[in-house]
């Protein structure tokens, strides 16, 4: 491999990581936070990646729009949609409890994927969406508006990451841990658990739509494979469940070495006879489902488990 | 009277076989659900692998997949006994939320693993063609009439089963308090072993059935799994009848709301069906997530 | 040799211990009652032999031979059955189911058995066929206790039989209890109802703070002004 090659490897399994990273960030403020089982992150992914595609691509015949809208504006239109989406749901769905919010939760994924592939005129439905424009990539000559992009993602997980972690520290996060832990001795103190349970999932899914509008910018082409539950909601519980729920840097290191092995796996195994190459990609899925059975029963807590925050009044009252 | 004979015969038997399918199915969730706390996701994987099982005997020696199913049924409970004993047994003490997070794994694996074995294809068990019977306006196929008397036969084993054997006394007696059913000397791990053989076998023989109504392909566990979540859920967790009249309500739900009911065309559009069971599904969980019968707290 | 001897149990739940180093005896065919305030670790020093408790001390011998830490259902093979104070029947189950289900580790003549533990509870002859949640708290409590006997076992623990009853149904269970004892059967009973209890026992212990603060025949505790005063309500 060249050197030019290794390095437009390493930017897209970096840009990657960073995508999942966000997916991971955004599941631990349903699950770590707030202990919101959501087997649906495909829902919220695919809402950011639709919005944000038919916003900013350029006209086209076989779907709605594009309209042709700059980036800094589509992607937070897709947030916010995806935010009005798990505000509906939220409200009806999260008095359900662990196995019955992840059976309500898959269930919305698959409409809004059946949605998706039925309805042409609007998603282009399974013949997609393309020349989705992908920023920087004019302005920059390869590799270096690659590289940008990364950049922007780097800085967009940067972000996500340090609210998190103040929220993390928070009133807000405390209250939510309590309520995660006990909803009746919290809601018997006073919290208002739905309220706090609502703006858990809408925010956490916003942090998804900002994914998944990242990931049809980066592909430049948006279908529905692109939504798959097993790429977009198992992979980043395993993920999550293997970094450590809770702990957000624990998310966003699962991320990279999830990604990290599915990605490097691929290299190996297309290695392999043709007549296996087709094979390995079932080969990394039965080894992804065998690792997180030896995490979830080795380390049950992930490789960073959770640790309670370091009280934000702590240093002011010190001082 | 054409318009009558097509609504029998191509919505209502329809769903009526479904409906069985998605019974056998549901009643492993419930029963899954009553006995070890936790919703089984890899559920509709194991009705997958029921029906790859059965195609082991189909393409390799010509058998008829009525003959193969029973072996394919036990094969599905030997594998769910080893899937048990690996992933699902180590968290017997923990919360029902990290089995959940045991069977996503177990539902990639199994699905990978069938992939890995018998390729991504469709496939279809070879039974030929066979005329249907008619009477008067029905018009039934000699597989539909087997898919629905053999389905009806399991229940009533089950039936039995549960009311008149000590093992399945016990079964109900664990769905109805496992802590009690501990002290008082019942050996909940062998209920538990039995609730995994007759899930899984039922499952496999719904699998089967699939197969032989219309064709077997990796990924059909997991567009099974919100019918079979849809009637579990309508006939109130835990409760294994209900799943058997959730099964056939769904079904029937799915088949019907593609009739053209007040147009000509269809209510629902045929690519929506899975809204369908997702609609009841969440309409109940939210009105009597008990399920329609009188169910347990 | 007792037929069960607790030797310095230390237990609790989680990280918190409730007995401190608990002593108790029974004698085979007698009944020992636990008394005690509320917190006191009755229903904790039963849990703890039974291994429902965590046990982080000391020793539980039954019949001479050490039981400390065993499953529940080898403590039901030999011969102790437990009756929980409360959810203590299959409430989907019939009333015949629940003493069937008592059984399950000794599956053999059953019908003998069930028609012993009619006699002893006549009210649930007629009862048979009902689900046992549709039954009132006494009758529920004979369920409980049918249950448990079916395993025709050597000692009896009955965690507050009367817990909830009507004075009634109250008598009814302690005359049941005296039925089950003098057939044989070892009792170690915990009881809020400190006095009727006493006058049922042979022996009696009154537990406090995790700790035995009084033990002797039921009869001199009942005698005793202290005991009297501090635990049995004057």
């Amino acid at each position: 491999m060249t050197l030019l090659g290794f390095s437009s490897y390493l930017i897209a399994l970096g840009t990657m990581s960073g995508i999942y990273a966000l997916l991971c960030l955004g599941l631990n403020l349903q699950w770590g936070f707030a202990g919101l089982f959501n087997a649906g992150i495909a829902a919220f992914f695919a809402i950011g990646a639709y919005v944000a595609a038919i916003l900013a691509s350029a006209d086209s015949a076989v779907h709605l729009g594009g309209f042709g809208l700059p980036v800094a504006l589509a992607w937070p239109v897709a947030m916010a949609a995806a935010g009005a989406l798990a505000w509906v749901i939220g409200r009806i769905c999260l008095t359900l409890q662990g196995d019955y919010l992840a059976m309500a939760s898959i269930g919305i994924a698959e409409v809004l994927r059946i949605i998706i592939k039925n309805e042409e005129w609007l998603t282009g439905g399974t013949r997609g969406i393309a020349a989705i424009p992908r920023p920087f990539e004019t302005l920059l000559p390869a590799p270096w508006n690659n590289l940008a992009f990364l950049g922007l993602i780097v800085v967009l997980v940067a972000i996500v990451y340090l609210a998190a972690e103040r929220a993390w520290a928070s009133p807000w996060g405390r209250s939510l841990r309590a309520i995660r832990d006990s909803d009746v001795a919290a809601a018997a103190i006073g919290k208002n658990v739905a309220q706090f349970r609502l703006e858990a999932f809408v925010l956490g899914a916003m942090v998804m739509a900002l994914a998944g509008a990242l990931s049809a910018h980066y592909f430049k082409f948006l279908g529905t494979t692109a939504i798959e539950p097993l790429m977009v909601t198992f992979l980043v519980w395993v993920m999550l469940i293997v970094g450590g729920s809770g702990n957000n840097r624990g998310a966003i290191l699962g991320a990279m070495l999830i990604w990290l092995i599915w990605s490097a796996t691929e290299l190996l195994t297309n290695r392999l006879p043709a007549e296996w190459i087709t094979r390995s990609s079932y080969i990394r899925v039965l080894l992804i489902g065998l690792l997180l059975q030896v995490v979830l029963q080795k380390f049950g807590k992930g490789l960073l488990p959770e640790k309670p925050p370091r009280l934000v009044g702590e240093r002011r009252e010190t001082r | 009277m054409a318009a009558l004979s097509d609504f029998i015969n191509l919505y209502l038997l329809p769903g009526l076989v479904v409906g069985c399918i998605y019974a056998l199915g549901a009643i492993g969730i419930s029963l899954l659900f009553g006995i070890l706390r936790f919703a089984h996701f890899a559920h509709g994987d194991m009705m997958t692998l029921g029906a790859y099982l059965a195609i082991i005997f189909t393409a390799s020696w010509g058998w008829s997949p009525y003959a193969a199913l029973p072996v394919a049924v036990i094969g599905a409970a030997i594998v769910a006994l080893g899937l048990d004993r690996a992933f699902y047994k180590p968290f017997r003490r923990a919360p029902g939320i990290v089995s959940v997070i045991a069977s996503f794994g177990v539902m990639l694996m199994l699905r990978s693993a069938i992939q890995l074995i018998w390729g991504v294809d469709v496939k279809t068990y070879d039974i030929g063609i066979r005329f249907p019977m008619e009477f008067g306006l029905l018009k039934i196929a000699p597989r539909q009439v087997t898919i629905v008397l053999v389905t009806a036969a399991l229940v009533v084993a089950l039936h039995l089963f549960l009311t008149r054997t000590r093992l399945g006394k016990a079964m109900r007696a664990v769905s109805d308090d496992a802590d009690l059913a501990r002290v008082s000397g019942i050996n909940v791990e062998q209920v538990i072993r039995w609730t995994w053989i007759i899930g899984a076998g039922l499952a496999a023989a719904g699998g089967v059935f699939i197969g032989i109504q219309t064709k077997v392909h990796p990924n059909m566990g997991w567009d099974l799994l919100l019918p079979l979540f849809a009637a579990a859920v309508l006939g109130g967790i835990g409760r294994p009848y209900g799943a058997v009249a959730g099964g056939l309500a769904i079904g029937l739900a799915q088949e019907l709301a593609t009739y053209r009911w007040f147009s000509d065309e269809p209510f629902v559009d045929p690519g929506y069906k899975p809204a369908v069971a997702f609609s009841v599904m969440v309409v109940m969980l939210i009105w009597r997530p008990t399920g329609l019968f009188k169910g347990r707290s | 040799m007792s037929l069960l001897s607790v030797e310095n149990l230390v237990a609790g739940y989680g990280p918190v211990d409730i007995l401190q180093g608990v002593n108790l005896t029974v004698e085979a065919g007698r009944i020992a009652v636990i008394v005690g305030p509320n917190g006191a670790g009755k229903s904790t020093a039963m849990k703890a032999i039974f291994g429902l408790a965590q046990v982080r001390g000391g020793r539980v011998l039954f019949e001479g031979q050490e039981i400390t830490r065993l499953p529940a259902d080898t403590l039901c093979g030999r011969g102790i059955a437990y009756v929980p104070q409360e959810r203590n029947v299959f409430r989907s189950l019939s009333v015949r189911e629940n003493l069937e289900m008592g059984a399950f580790l000794k599956p053999g003549n059953i019908a003998r058995r069930i028609a012993e533990v009619l006699t002893l509870f006549p009210p649930l002859r007629e009862k048979l066929a009902q689900a046992a949640g549709e039954l009132s708290g006494g009758q529920r409590q004979m369920v409980a206790m049918g249950r448990a006997l079916m395993l025709e076992p050597k000692l009896l623990m009955l965690d507050e039989p009367t817990a909830g009853l009507s004075p009634l149904y109250m008598d009814q269970i302690f005359d049941r209890i005296i039925a089950v004892n003098k057939s044989g059967v070892g009792v170690l009973l915990v009881e809020q109802n400190a006095k009727q209890a006493l006058a049922i026992a042979h022996t009696g212990y009154v537990l406090a703070t995790g700790r035995n603060r009084f033990t002797d025949t039921a009869a001199n505790l009942l005698a005793n002004r202290e005991v009297a005063e501090s635990f049995l309500g004057g």
